[in-house]
C-alpha cells in the first residue's frame, strides 16, 4: 500500500514561496478506491504528482509496503492524466503506446497478445491498434491511457480528474471501466475530482484538500452524510442537481 | 498530413512553382556535369572575355570558356556544398539541442548558456574566423559554415525539444521508466521535426549564399574547382566588357535560393496544416433567396430573434457546415440553456449569434434581429453600435476577452468610452460601479490590477462586468464557468442570474452540463450534430421527448445516483458534421432507432409538451415507465 506521510511541496523561493502541498498524510491502502476532492488550486495534483515523483518534494516521506520507492525497479505507481489530448503522443500509433507500458522483461511474441488483451479490458477495439490519437474521441484517447498505465501492472493507479476533459455522456462509460477493473483486478485508485458526485460514486473514503491541506478524510458515507467541515459542506452544496427550475422560481 | 491536403498544397500556385524549381536544379546538378562538364573546362581558343554571342549566350571567361556552360555545371558543387552546411549543422545542431533533454536539469541549463553567448555571436564573422583556422578550400568553408550555423539550429531545437519534454505524454513515458535515449527518440525527435525541417530547408539558400560569398572572397572553392561564387570573383574584373559573366552565376544563386525559401514555406503549410490558401465556399444565398421570412412583426419583448442560422467552414477538402438551421428566439430577461456534446456546433452559433463568425468561416440566417432591428438590413456602422451597446459575450476563458497588459478598470472603462463616448473620469467611475456588481470585494483597489493579479472566478466575473458596462439586452455565455471550480461555477451562475433578473437582460447560457442549464435556465434547446433537436421548457427536462435529451440527463451522476449499478451513458460517439448519416444523425447511437430513423431525417415539430422535438419516435411522458 501507498503511504504518503506529512508531504510539503513548495514553489518558489523566499517571499514568492508557495506551499501547494501543506504537511498531507494520506494512504491508499492495497484494493481500496480513495477519492480526493477540493478545488483547482487546492494541492490535489500536485500532492498526486509528488506521489510518484513528478513534483519535487520539499519534506515529507513515500512509503510503499512500509519501505522507500526504488527509483530504478518496476513502478508499482502509475498515473492517468487529465487531459487525454496532451497525454498520448500524436506521433505513435495506439498499439505503440500501450507496448510502452508492458514490462520489459515480457517477451516480444508475448507483447501483441497483451497489447490485444488490454485493448479488450479498456472496451476498445482490438483493429484500432494501428490508429493514431487524433482518429480517437476523448473518451477512446482516455482508455487508451488507461491501458498504457494498466499494461504497467500498477498496484496503485492515480487518476487525476480522468473525466473533467470528457462529455458527460461519455464519463459515464470511462467510470464504469474504471470501476470494473478495480473489481476485476483489485488495483487501488487514488481518485481525484473536484465533482463530488462523480467522487461519491466511485470512491470508497473520500479526503479533501483546501489551499494545500487536507480537512477532512472518512469513508464516503461519512463525509458525504455528515460531512464535519464547513469547506465539505460549502462542496455538497455546490454540486449542480437535475432539480429543475428552481433557479428560476 | 494527409495525402490530399498534400496533393491540394502541392497544386496551389506556390506548390507547382516551387516544385518546378527545385526539380529543375536538381536535374541540372545530377546532368550537367555528365553531358557538359567537357565542354566546361574546354578552351575555346581566341574569345577571351568575349560578350554575348550565338555560341556564348553568356560570353566566355578570361581562359575563354562557355560561362553558360561552367554555371549549369557549378550547380552541382553549389548544392552539394550548401546542403553539406545543413547537413551538419543540422546534426550538430540536433545533438547539442536535445543534450539537455537526456542529461535532466542541471547539464542542460550549461548547454543553453553557451549556446545563447554563441548565438549572440555574428555567424558570418565566426565562420570567416573559422575559415582562417581550417585553411582555404572547400572543406575548409563547409566546416566553418556549419559550425557557425549549428548553435542557431541547436536553440531552435532546444527550445521545441523543452515544450515536448514538458507533455504529459513524455511524463507518462518517464513513469513508465522508458529510457532517456529512447524518449527522446520515440517521443521527443518525432514531435519536433516539423519546425526542424522547415528550418533547414529554408536555411539552405541561406547555406547557398554564404558559401557563394565565401568563395567570392577567395576563402572557399579553390580553382580548377569552381561553385558560383568562384564565378562570380572570375567574372568580376571584367564587369565592364562582359557583365553577363557575373550575371548568369549571380542569377542562379537568387533563383537557389528562392527556391529553397519557397519550399520552406510550402512545407510550413504541408506539415504546419494552414488552414488558409484557396477556399471555395457555396453560395448558400443564391439558394436561400426564394424562402420568404415569417413575417410575424417583432413585439417589443423580443431581444434576439434569429431563423435558420446555417455556418460553414472550409474543411480540410470540401466546405460543410457544423451549425445547421438553428433558429432560436430570446424574450427580455429570459434565460435559455443550450445544451450539447463538444464538437456540436455550440461555440460557432453563439459565436453567429454576437456575428463574431470570422474569415474563412461563414454564417448566414434568413432572420438576424436583435432588439427588433434586422442586423442584415443595418449599415455597419449603425449595426457595430447596436451590437456593442445590446450584446455582451463571456467565454470560457475570461482571459480571451481581458487584455493582459491594461489594468482591469481600464479596459473596462474603454468599453464606456468608445460605444457611448463617456469621458474618462465617468468611464472609470461606472468601471468600478460594474465590478462592485460583479460582487468583487474592495472594487476601487481591484480596478487597478492586472488581470493576472486576478483568481479564475475573478477574471471570469471581470469579465462579465465588462459585458455589464454597456446596459446590455443580451448576454450570450460560451460555457462560462467550464474552467472553474463547482464552488466558483455556483457563484458565478447566481451572479449572471442576478443580473438577468435586475436588468432584465436576456441570457443564452451554454454548456455541455445539462445540469449547469437545468439549474439556471427556463428554457433549454439542445443541439446534436450542427441541429437543434429538441426545445423545451426546464421543467419538462425529465418527460424530455428525444431519445438524446434523455440519454443525456441520464448519464450525469449526482449524489443519489445508485453506486452498486453501472452509471448510464451514451454508446458510441456523435458524427463528424463532414460526415453526417443520411437519416437522423443519432440514430447510431439511438435505441429506438429504425429503418426510417435511418433514411430520412425527422424535423423540428411541436412536441406537444410546450416544446418542439426532431424525432420519428418521441418519448412520450406516458410512456415513461419507472422500471
Ligand atoms: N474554425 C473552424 N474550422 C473548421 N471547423 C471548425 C471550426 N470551428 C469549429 N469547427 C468544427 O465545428 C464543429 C462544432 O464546433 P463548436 O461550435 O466549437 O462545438 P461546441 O462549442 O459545441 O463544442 C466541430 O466539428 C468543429 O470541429
Ligand atoms: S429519429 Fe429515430 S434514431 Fe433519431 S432520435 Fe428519434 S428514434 Fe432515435
Ligand atoms: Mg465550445
Amino acid at each position: 500500500m501507498l503511504e504518503l506521510r506529512d508531504i510539503v511541496v513548495r514553489y518558489g523561493h523566499n517571499q514568492g514561496a508557495v506551499t501547494a502541498v501543506d504537511e498531507v498524510s494520506l494512504t491508499v491502502a492495497a484494493g481500496s478506491v480513495v477519492g480526493l476532492v477540493g478545488e483547482s488550486g487546492s494541492g490535489k495534483s500536485t500532492l498526486a504528482r509528488a506521489a510518484v515523483g513528478l513534483a519535487p518534494l520539499t519534506s515529507g516521506t513515500i512509503l510503499w509496503k512500509g519501505a522507500g520507492l526504488d527509483p530504478r525497479g518496476r513502478p508499482p505507481l502509475q498515473y492517468v492524466f487529465q487531459d487525454p489530448y496532451a497525454s498520448l503522443n500524436p506521433r505513435m500509433s495506439v498499439g505503440a503506446s500501450i507496448a510502452e507500458g508492458l514490462p520489459r522483461a515480457s517477451g516480444r511474441q508475448e507483447r501483441p497478445a497483451r497489447v490485444t488483451e488490454l485493448l479488450e479490458m479498456v472496451r476498445l477495439d482490438p483493429g484500432d491498434v494501428h490508429k493514431r490519437p487524433r482518429q480517437l474521441s476523448g473518451g477512446q484517447r482516455q482508455r487508451v491511457a488507461i491501458a498504457r498505465a494498466l499494461a504497467a501492472e500498477p498496484e496503485v493507479l492515480i487518476a487525476d480528474e480522468i473525466t473533467s476533459a470528457l462529455d458527460v455522456s461519455v464519463q459515464g462509460a470511462v467510470l464504469n471501466l474504471l470501476k470494473e477493473i478495480q473489481t476485476r483486478t483489485g488495483v487501488g485508485i487514488l481518485f481525484i475530482s473536484h465533482n463530488l458526485a462523480v467522487v461519491r460514486y466511485i470512491a470508497d473514503s473520500i479526503a479533501v484538500m483546501k489551499s494545500g491541506r487536507l480537512v477532512e478524510h472518512g469513508t464516503t458515507e461519512d463525509v458525504i452524510e455528515r460531512s464535519a467541515h464547513p469547506y465539505t459542506k460549502q462542496l455538497l452544496e455546490a454540486v449542480p442537481t437535475m432539480t429543475m427550475g428552481n433557479g428560476r422560481s | 498530413m494527409s495525402w490530399s491536403r498534400t496533393r491540394h498544397h502541392l497544386s496551389s500556385p506556390l506548390g507547382v512553382v516551387t516544385v518546378a524549381l527545385l526539380l529543375l536544379l536538381v536535374a541540372t546538378a545530377v546532368v550537367a556535369p555528365l553531358l557538359l562538364g567537357d565542354r566546361a573546362t574546354e578552351i575555346a581558343g581566341g574569345a577571351l572575355q568575349a560578350g554575348p554571342s550565338a555560341a556564348h549566350p553568356f560570353g566566355t571567361d578570361a581562359l575563354g570558356r562557355d560561362v553558360l556552360t561552367r554555371t549549369l555545371v557549378a550547380t552541382r558543387l553549389s548544392l552539394v556544398l550548401a546542403l553539406l552546411v545543413v547537413g551538419i549543422g543540422v546534426a550538430c545542431g540536433l545533438i547539442i539541442g536535445t543534450v539537455p533533454v537526456v542529461l535532466g536539469r542541471r547539464a542542460g541549463r550549461a548547454v543553453v548558456a553557451v549556446l545563447n553567448l554563441m548565438v549572440a555571436f555574428p555567424g558570418l564573422l565566426l565562420a570567416l574566423f573559422l575559415a582562417m583556422i581550417f585553411g582555404v578550400g572547400a572543406r575548409g568553408a563547409v566546416l566553418s559554415m556549419a559550425i557557425a550555423f549549428a548553435p542557431s539550429f541547436a536553440r531552435l531545437t532546444h527550445t521545441t525539444a523543452s515544450g515536448v519534454a514538458n507533455a504529459d505524454y513524455v511524463s507518462a513515458a518517464r513513469l513508465l521508466r522508458v529510457p532517456r535515449w529512447r524518449i527522446l527518440i520515440r517521443h521527443v525527435i518525432p514531435n519536433i521535426s516539423e519546425p526542424l525541417v522547415i528550418n533547414a530547408t529554408s536555411q539552405v539558400g541561406a547555406a547557398l549564399l554564404s558559401i557563394s560569398a565565401l568563395s567570392y572572397i577567395g576563402f572557399g572553392v579553390q580553382p580548377p574547382q569552381y561553385d558560383w561564387g568562384r564565378m562570380l570573383a572570375d567574372g568580376l574584373p571584367a564587369i565592364y566588357t562582359n557583365p553577363a559573366a557575373a550575371l548568369a552565376p549571380s542569377i542562379m544563386i537568387v533563383v537557389a535560393g528562392l527556391a529553397f525559401v519557397l519550399a520552406g514555406e510550402l512545407l510550413t503549410q504541408v506539415l504546419g496544416g494552414s488552414q488558409h490558401g484557396h477556399l471555395r465556399l457555396p453560395s448558400l444565398r443564391s439558394q436561400r433567396r426564394d424562402m420568404a421570412p415569417a413575417e410575424t412583426p417583432p413585439p417589443g419583448e423580443e431581444v434576439l430573434r434569429i431563423e435558420r442560422l446555417t455556418v460553414t467552414v472550409p474543411g480540410e477538402t470540401a466546405p460543410f457546415s457544423p451549425v445547421v438551421d438553428v433558429s432560436m428566439r430570446l424574450r427580455r430577461g429570459e434565460i435559455v440553456g443550450l445544451v450539447g456534446e463538444s464538437g456540436s456546433g455550440k461555440s460557432l452559433t453563439a459565436m453567429a449569434v454576437a456575428q463574431l463568425t470570422s474569415y474563412p468561416n461563414v454564417a448566414e440566417a434568413d432572420v438576424h434581429q436583435i432588439k427588433g432591428n434586422e442586423l442584415r438590413r443595418m449599415r455597419p456602422r449603425d449595426r457595430e453600435r447596436l451590437l456593442g451597446t445590446s450584446l455582451a459575450m463571456v467565454f470560457q476563458d475570461p482571459m480571451s476577452s481581458l487584455n493582459p497588459t491594461l489594468k482591469v478598470g481600464r479596459q473596462l472603462a474603454e468599453v464606456a468610452e468608445t460605444h457611448e463616448r463617456l469621458g474618462r473620469r465617468d468611464a472609470w467611475r461606472r468601471a468600478v460601479d460594474r465590478l462592485s456588481a460583479v460582487l468583487i470585494t474592495d472594487p476601487q483597489a481591484r480596478a487597478k490590477q492586472y488581470p493576472m493579479a486576478f483568481s479564475g472566478g475573478m477574471r471570469q466575473r471581470a469579465s462579465i462586468a465588462m459585458g455589464l458596462m454597456a446596459q446590455p439586452a443580451l448576454i450570450v455565455a460560451d460555457e462560462p464557468t467550464t474552467a472553474l471550480d463547482v464552488t466558483v461555477q455556483k457563484e458565478v451562475l447566481g451572479l449572471l442570474r442576478r443580473i438577468s433578473r435586475e436588468s432584465d437582460a436576456a441570457v443564452l447560457m451554454i454548456s455541455h452540463d445539462i445540469a449547469v442549464v437545468a439549474e439556471n435556465a427556463s428554457r433549454v434547446l439542445v443541439m446534436y450534430a450542427g441541429r437543434v433537436v429538441e426545445e423545451l421548457p426546464v421543467s419538462g427536462l425529465a418527460e424530455a421527448a428525444h431519445p438524446y435529451t434523455r440519454a443525456l440527463i441520464a448519464s450525469i451522476p449526482d449524489m443519489s445516483t445508485d453506486r452498486s449499478r453501472p452509471l448510464a451513458n451514451i454508446p458510441g460517439r456523435p458524427p463528424h458534421a463532414s460526415d453526417l448519416p443520411p437519416g437522423c444523425a443519432f440514430a447510431p447511437r439511438c435505441g429506438r432507432a429504425d429503418d426510417r430513423c435511418r433514411q430520412a431525417r425527422p424535423e423540428l415539430a411541436d412536441s406537444g409538451g410546450g416544446g418542439a422535438v426532431a424525432c420519428w419516435h418521441p418519448l412520450l411522458p406516458v410512456l415513461e415507465s419507472e422500471a
